[in-house]
């Protein structure tokens, strides 16, 4: 196994928006006005060919994930741009992270979307589950009190409806569907992997630990990323298991180039875009009454206070880099230091590394791609550079000769009464004049019109 | 199932003025705060989502001459919020509880702001309870081409901007911003009032039920609400079988705070003529 794996993720970013400090937000109240949708046309098709790019690259995944109503990320459905990746790449691993499932009205439709593209990409999707942050609820009937209720039975019931033989009733709280009985089914048992972003809340980390999920950490400075990842560790060791590596995923925009000077020249305003613009919220927005317990509220407003945290929106490139939110620098100083963020914190994975962030133009995106999978990537793989998913059997057979060696025959054919026939036929077979008509044989009789 | 376990506790900080202790009185298992002094009518005022824990200039003037009651709702002040409230129907099947259990039979019901809402919706189901019903710059109704601004997207500094027409009285009434327990406290009564009010802003069914309400109501405005448009007293007063409207000069959201001695007095005057 690789010692690191790496993710490339997109947020899909529309920056044509005015400055910072001229906006109150770039979410909630930015009118999307200043939305031109031909612009966004090309960014989309620009976005999706760098995720594109990654698997010729040699990335271990691509990610996209769910934000409404803002500039930072544009995917309200990120199932639809999963459902291109899902087209345009033949092998590699695709992450929604993740599906705001609090927010639908019925989470089978997460559960079908899953479903449906894990069977069309041949059990490549991770299915990420998030609460969506605190915006997201302006734009939504669902009061964000309920959200972490909502999202513990939304989870509950995605899984059922994945796991068990339907059709069941589900009676929840917050959900009554009579009839759970989804088709497709994924072809991943069993089921897709499910990742979990989060903030590192005591709540999400007893969640992971539970299930035994996959941890993604979002943007955070080291000794933030390192508390929770222990956090987590202590949790699965408190249930009496050794949380693996695989389980722990940091989230760090990091940018390569030829030189230091050379690196930052071209990612400084790019990557502070980011934070100070992308993630210019006001607390309102950001903490909607409820969204919070009272004592999770009291809890992290209390740390951010003790630990002197500033808003996100208000830290300099430099402290961006001090505190690791990010990395940039040439090969050896990306290699140095991600090494080093990794053995500290103990990530398995990295989100965002050598990804596309903010308003970067195309030809640095795909520079920082190309370059990172040549100088970096392989300083953390074994010697065949492969990553690990190209290593292991695949999900599902990959061709229809494959298919038939493995699989054999449907465990039912496909086969009805037809007018005519004596018995059941099988549709292989029944465009056959002697299936219909046994006593038929040789050259096929002159058709006639059926009598009924 | 136990109440007692869905409740989220807390800690309840004292606001540096008028801060007075309550009396608890037990319903559906959650100890419900409630304040009651003076002799007279038995009235019971709602109150909106904030400025609790407190025995503010207007209780005193009422309890003067009413047996005045002033309960807090669960998730303000110092009731904790129960899990299974959901929404304004059990709000008010929690108040008619504790209405008896306080021996209280008919009543005079004010209600203001949000408290305005929780009254009308009492009023709806338990028409029969009431003397009198007031509604002081309530909240509640559709108002189709007037949705008003999102008071969860405003900030401190402008949700107390909209709050107040009267800016001198605006001073006093300022949170503090460094007191640390206050602003956990505010977020929690906050959580309680998006828990009855994210979505939808307002109960369609309200505008028939109303109907039912055949006691004298009262309705009492702003000069200029900065938070609620005036529309919405004015449409309460139209759908109230027997309702009046008084807009009390110089006051905006918050006559209960900004006027009270004007306040007062037409309260006091419109129970009296109720209650003959």
């Amino acid at each position: 196994m690789n010692k690191l794996r790496f993710y490339a993720f997109h947020l899909m970013p529309y920056p044509y928006i005015p400055p910072a400090d001229e906006i109150q937000s770039t979410w909630v109240s930015l009118s999307n006005k200043h939305y031109d949708p031909h612009r966004g046309r090309a960014l989309y098709n620009e976005y999706i060919d760098q995720l594109v790019a990654a698997e010729q690259f040699g990335y271990d995944g691509v990610a996209v994930n769910e934000h409404h109503a803002n500039f930072y990320g544009t995917m309200p459905s990120p199932n639809i741009i999963a459902a291109m990746l899902v087209q345009r790449t033949r092998h590699i691993p695709i992450g929604v992270i993740g599906n705001a499932i609090p927010l639908h009205g019925n989470p089978l439709r997460v559960a079908e979307e899953i479903a449906m593209l894990d069977v069309i990409s041949g059990g490549r999707i991770i299915s990420g589950f998030v609460r969506g942050i605190g915006c997201e609820y302006f734009n939504n009937p669902v009061a964000p009190g309920d959200s972490t209720d909502r999202f513990a039975e939304a989870h509950d019931l995605i899984v059922k409806a994945w796991t068990d033989d339907g059709p069941f009733t589900w009676q929840g709280e917050h959900f009554y569907i009579p009839n759970v009985n989804i088709i497709p089914r994924p072809i991943q048992t069993p089921h897709p992997p499910i990742w979990i972003p989060g903030q590192g809340s005591l709540e999400t980390l007893q969640f992971i630990a539970k299930h035994r999920y996959t941890y993604m950490m979002v943007f955070a400075p080291m000794w933030f990323t390192k508390l929770a990842f222990d956090g987590l560790r202590e949790e699965c060791a408190r249930l009496g298991y050794e949380a693996p590596k695989s389980m722990f995923n940091a989230c760090v925009p990091t940018y390569v180039a030829e030189t230091d000077a050379q690196a930052h020249r071209e990612a400084k305003a790019h990557l502070s875009w980011v934070f100070n613009t992308g993630l210019k919220i006001p607390d309102q927005f950001f903490f909607p009454p409820g969204y919070m317990t009272t004592k999770s509220f009291r809890n992290f407003i209390g740390a951010l206070k003790k630990g002197h945290v500033k808003p996100q929106a208000e830290l300099s490139y430099d402290e961006l880099l001090r505190d690791r939110y990010i990395i940039v620098g040439s090969p050896e100083t990306v290699k140095n230091q991600l090494g080093e963020y990794c053995d500290t914190v103990g990530a398995g994975g990295m989100i965002g590394a050598g990804s596309p962030f903010g308003p970067m133009p195309n030809w640095m995106a795909m520079k920082n791609m190309q370059m990172y999978a040549e100088e970096i990537i392989p300083a953390f793989r074994e010697a065949d550079g492969l990553p690990d998913y190209l290593r292991a059997a695949p999900a599902s057979p990959r061709s229809h000769a494959e298919l038939a060696a493995r699989r054999g025959a449907p465990a039912e054919s496909a086969r009805s009464l037809v007018t005519g026939a004596t018995g059941l036929i099988e549709h292989r077979l029944a465009h056959l004049p002697e299936v219909i008509d046994p006593t038929m044989s040789g050259p096929a009789a002159t058709p006639t019109a059926s009598a009924g | 199932m136990s109440y007692i376990d869905a409740v989220e506790k807390i800690d309840v900080p004292k606001p540096p003025k008028y801060h007075t202790e309550p009396a608890f009185e037990e319903v559906f298992g959650i100890p419900v705060a409630y304040r009651r002094q003076g002799t007279g009518e038995a009235t019971v005022l709602l109150h909106g989502a904030g400025f609790t824990r407190m025995w503010i200039p207007l209780y005193a003037m009422l309890a003067e001459r009413l047996d005045f009651i002033a309960p807090e709702a669960p998730g303000f002040g110092a009731t904790p919020l129960p899990k299974w409230l959901r929404g304004f129907d059990d709000l008010t099947i929690l108040y008619d509880e504790l209405f008896t259990r306080l021996g209280l039979d008919r009543i005079h019901l004010i209600g203001f702001s949000m408290g305005g809402w929780a009254a009308a919706e009492f009023a709806a189901f338990y028409p029969r309870r009431l003397k009198s019903l007031t509604l002081i710059t309530p909240v509640g109704l559709r108002l189709p081409d007037e949705p008003g601004v999102d008071i969860f997207q405003l900030g401190p500094a402008e949700l107390m901007d909209r709050l107040f027409k009267d800016k001198t009285v605006m001073q006093q009434w300022l949170p503090d911003a460094e007191n640390f327990d206050e602003g956990i406290h505010l977020y929690a009564e906050f959580s309680a009032a998006a828990r009855l009010m994210w979505a939808p802003r307002y109960n369609l069914a309200l505008e028939r039920r109303l109907q039912r309400v055949r006691c004298p109501a009262l309705v009492i405005g702003g000069e200029e609400d900065g938070l609620v448009p005036n529309a919405m007293s004015d449409k309460y007063a139209a759908v109230l079988p027997d309702a009046r409207l008084v807009r009390i000069p110089g006051t905006g959201h918050e006559p209960c705070l900004e006027r009270p001695r004007e306040l007062a007095d037409v309260l006091l005057d419109f129970n009296e003529e109720a209650a003959r």
